[in-house]
C-alpha cells in the first residue's frame, strides 16, 4: 500500500480522496493554486503544496508541476480525482516514469480506451450493442454531411477527447450541422486541446444509464450496478439516481452483467463506468468508458456500502480486489443531487463570491460530500460544483421523500445556487413517474419547471 | 549609563546639525523624485530613515493576513493549531488582480519562485550585487525544466530565504531585494 498520496485536484473531491486515504492509513498532500490557498481541501491535509497560479494550465493541468509536487514531498503516488489530468495517458506515462503510481488505470490501458470511436469498436466486439455513429473521426464538412446522411438525422457531434457536453450538439438538419460543426471544433479544441469529432445517432426520447464496474490487476471484477443519469441540461449531469426506473430489475442485471464481461474482455481495469444509451423500449447502446472516479459514484456506495475511492487507490497499489459479486448487495435507492453555483432562473449563469452561510443537511440516509464553509470565497476560476448531496431510502419514493426534507435544510447563503431546479423536480411528473429522460430539461425547460414547481 | 566625552557629544551634535540643515532637505526631495517608499543613511554613528506615509510609496504593503507569512508545505501541526472553521477568510484577492510571484513590502520586495521545484541561485547574484528589475537572481527546477527567477524591482540583492537545493513551492519568496541606498543610488 501506499505510504504518501498527493491529490492533484481541488473541491470536495480533494477532500473525499483524503478520506478514504485516511482510513487507509495513507498521508496525504493537497497540491493547490494561489486561487484555493484558502480551501478547505488544503485545511484539512497533512501537508499542502502550492504548484502554480489560478489558470489551471499552469497549476492542475501542468503535470510537470503536480509531478514534481508529488517528488518533493515524498509523495509514492498521485491521485488524479476527476477532470483535469485524470484520463491523460500522457500524464499516466510520466507519472510511472518517475517511480510513482497514478491511482486509475495504468497508462497502456488509457491509451486503450482514448478514442471513443476506437472505444466503441473494442467494447462492439466485445458484445456490447453501440448506437449507430460515423466512421471514425470526421475529416472535413463533406464527410460530416455524407456521415450524418447515411446514420440519419437528427445526429449527435461529439468530441473524442474529454466530456462535460463542451463540443456537443444534436443537430436536425445539414445546415445545423454545417453551422454547429465549427462551434463544437473550437470548443473541443480550447477545453480538450483536441478538436476531432465523430457523430452518433441522437435518439430523442432516450435514458442515459451508466454501469459501475471495479476490476483487479489479475482480472477479477464485479459490477456494483447501475445508475440513471438521465436529468441533465445541455449534457451535464445534474441530478443522478440509482437504480435506474428505467429498466426491470431483470434487465438491469443483465445490462450490468454484459458489461462487465466486456470490460474484463477488453482489458480494462480498475473501477470504470460504461455508459449506455437506453430507448424508449428498453434497448441498450454503449457510448463510452470513464476511466475515472465518477463525479456521481456516491449513489453507488449508498446502495452497497463499498467505499469506490478506497477500492481504485488499493487496486491501483496492486492489491486483489477481495470480494466478489456474491458480495455485493445493491439495497435500496439513492440520489445525488449537484449543488452548483448557478442561477437556474438566469440560463443557469455561473456565479462566484463569498458564502456567507453554510449548514448542511443530516439524518438518516443523508450525505453530504462538499468543500464548502461559511465565509469561504468560492474562486471564479473552475467548475461551478459546490458539493453533492446524496439521499438513500429503502425505495424511490422515500428517497423523494427524504430528499425533499434535505434540499429544504440545505443553506447557502451568499450565492445563488440551482437548489431551486433541483426542488422544482421533485415535484415534476416526469420525474416522480420514473420517466425522466436526457432532453427533459432542455426540451421542457428548467423555466417551465421553475414556474410549475412555483405555483405548487 | 556610561559616561561620555565631551568631544563625542560635540560630534554627535555637529553631526545633528548637518543632518538637518543639510542632508535631510536633499534626502526628502529625492525620496519625493524616486517614489521610493523608503530611505536610510547612514553616517558615523547615525542612521536616518525616512518613511513615506502608507500607501504612498510605488511599492504598496501587501495585503497579508496573519498566519498566512509561511503556507510552504504546511504541516499537520500548523493545521491543527489553526482549525477549520475558525478562521476567518479575508477577501485575499491578490491573485485574482492578476499579482502573482511577487510579494513587496515597504523598503524591499522580493523575488518568489515561478515554479514548484528544488532552487539554486546564480553564483553572480549573491548578497550585495546591485541589480535591474527582471535580472536573473537564480532558477527553480520543474521536472528537469528550469524556471527563472527574475528580481521584481531594481536594488541590491540581500539575504536567501531558501538554501540552495531546498524544495520550493509556486509563488514561495526566495530572495530580498532591498532598495538602495542614497550613497550607493549616487555611486
Amino acid at each position: 500500500m501506499f505510504r504518501k498520496v498527493l491529490i492533484a485536484n481541488r473541491g470536495e473531491i480533494a477532500i473525499r480522496i483524503l478520506r478514504a486515504c485516511r482510513e487507509l492509513g495513507i498521508e496525504t498532500v493537497v497540491a493547490y493554486s494561489t486561487a484555493d490557498r484558502d480551501s478547505l481541501p488544503v485545511q484539512l491535509a497533512d501537508e499542502a503544496i502550492c504548484i502554480g497560479p489560478p489558470d489551471a494550465r499552469r497549476s492542475y493541468l501542468l503535470a510537470p508541476a503536480v509531478i514534481s509536487a508529488a517528488m518533493l514531498t515524498g509523495c509514492d503516488a498521485i491521485h488524479p480525482g476527476y477532470g483535469f489530468l485524470s484520463e491523460d495517458e500522457g500524464f499516466a506515462e510520466v507519472v510511472a516514469a518517475h517511480d510513482l503510481t497514478f491511482i486509475g488505470p495504468p497508462a497502456a490501458i488509457l491509451e486503450r480506451f482514448a478514442s471513443k470511436a476506437g472505444t466503441r469498436q473494442l467494447l462492439g466486439a466485445h458484445g456490447l450493442p453501440t448506437i449507430p455513429g460515423s466512421d471514425g473521426m470526421l475529416r472535413d464538412e463533406m464527410h460530416a454531411l455524407d456521415e450524418a446522411e447515411r446514420i440519419g438525422y437528427p445526429v449527435l457531434i461529439k468530441p473524442s477527447a474529454g466530456g462535460g457536453g463542451k463540443g456537443m450538439r444534436m443537430v436536425r438538419t445539414g445546415r445545423e450541422l454545417e453551422s454547429a460543426l465549427r462551434v463544437c471544433r473550437s470548443e473541443a479544441k480550447a477545453a480538450f486541446g483536441d478538436d476531432s469529432l465523430y457523430l452518433e445517432k441522437w435518439l430523442d426520447e432516450n435514458r442515459h444509464v451508466e454501469i459501475q464496474v471495479a476490476i483487479d490487476r489479475y482480472g477479477h471484477g464485479v459490477h456494483l450496478g447501475d445508475r440513471d443519469c438521465s436529468v441533465q441540461r445541455r449534457h451535464q449531469k445534474i441530478l443522478e439516481e440509482a437504480p435506474t426506473p428505467a429498466l426491470s430489475e431483470a434487465a438491469r442485471a443483465d445490462l450490468a452483467e454484459r458489461a462487465l464481461r466486456a470490460a474484463i474482455a477488453a482489458g480494462y481495469e480498475n473501477v470504470g463506468t460504461l455508459e449506455f444509451l437506453v430507448d424508449s423500449v428498453g434497448s441498450f447502446f454503449f457510448i463510452e468508458i470513464n476511466c475515472r472516479i465518477q463525479v456521481e459514484h456516491p449513489v453507488t456506495e449508498m446502495l452497497t456500502g463499498i467505499d469506490l475511492v478506497a477500492t481504485q487507490i488499493r487496486i491501483a497499489a496492486g492489491e486483489p480486489l477481495g470480494f466478489s459479486q456474491a458480495d455485493v448487495a445493491l439495497r435500496g435507492h439513492a440520489i445525488e443531487f449537484r449543488i452548483n453555483a448557478e442561477d437556474p432562473a438566469n440560463g443557469f449563469r455561473p456565479g462566484a463570491g463569498v458564502v456567507e452561510r453554510y449548514h448542511a443537511p443530516g439524518g438518516p440516509g443523508v450525505r453530504v460530500d462538499s468543500h464548502l464553509f461559511s465565509g469561504y470565497d468560492v474562486p471564479p476560476y473552475y467548475d461551478s460544483l459546490l458539493g453533492k448531496l446524496i439521499v438513500w431510502g429503502p425505495d424511490r419514493p422515500s428517497a423523494i421523500a427524504r430528499s425533499r426534507v434535505a434540499l429544504d435544510e440545505l443553506v447557502v447563503d451568499g450565492l445563488v445556487t440551482n437548489v431551486a431546479i433541483h426542488q422544482a423536480l421533485l415535484g415534476n411528473e416526469a420525474f416522480l413517474a420514473g420517466k425522466m429522460t436526457t432532453n427533459l430539461l432542455d426540451r421542457v425547460g428548467s423555466e417551465a419547471i421553475l414556474a410549475a414547481a412555483a405555483r405548487a | 549609563m556610561s559616561e561620555r566625552l565631551a568631544a563625542d557629544r560635540s560630534a554627535d551634535h555637529a553631526a545633528i546639525d548637518r543632518l538637518s540643515s543639510e542632508l535631510l532637505p536633499a534626502l526628502i526631495a529625492k525620496l519625493g523624485a524616486t517614489g521610493l517608499g523608503e530611505l536610510e543613511v547612514r553616517e558615523g554613528g547615525w542612521r536616518v530613515r525616512l518613511r513615506r506615509p502608507t500607501g504612498g510609496g510605488s511599492y504598496n504593503t501587501r495585503d497579508r493576513r496573519p498566519g498566512d507569512k509561511d503556507r510552504s508545505v504546511r504541516s499537520s501541526a500548523q493545521a491543527a493549531a489553526n482549525p477549520v472553521g475558525l478562521t476567518p477568510v479575508g477577501p485575499g484577492r491578490d491573485d485574482r488582480n492578476g499579482r502573482e510571484g511577487t510579494g513587496s513590502d515597504i523598503g524591499r520586495v522580493v523575488a518568489s519562485s515561478p515554479a514548484v521545484g528544488t532552487f539554486q541561485p546564480r553564483a553572480d547574484a549573491r548578497a550585495g550585487t546591485k541589480v535591474r528589475e527582471g535580472d536573473r537572481l537564480g532558477s527553480v527546477d520543474m521536472l528537469g525544466i528550469p524556471q527563472e527567477v527574475v528580481a521584481p524591482a531594481d536594488g541590491v540583492v540581500g539575504a536567501s530565504l531558501v538554501e540552495p537545493g531546498d524544495a520550493v513551492e509556486y509563488g514561495q519568496e526566495l530572495i530580498l531585494i532591498e532598495f538602495a541606498t542614497s550613497a550607493e543610488t549616487e555611486a
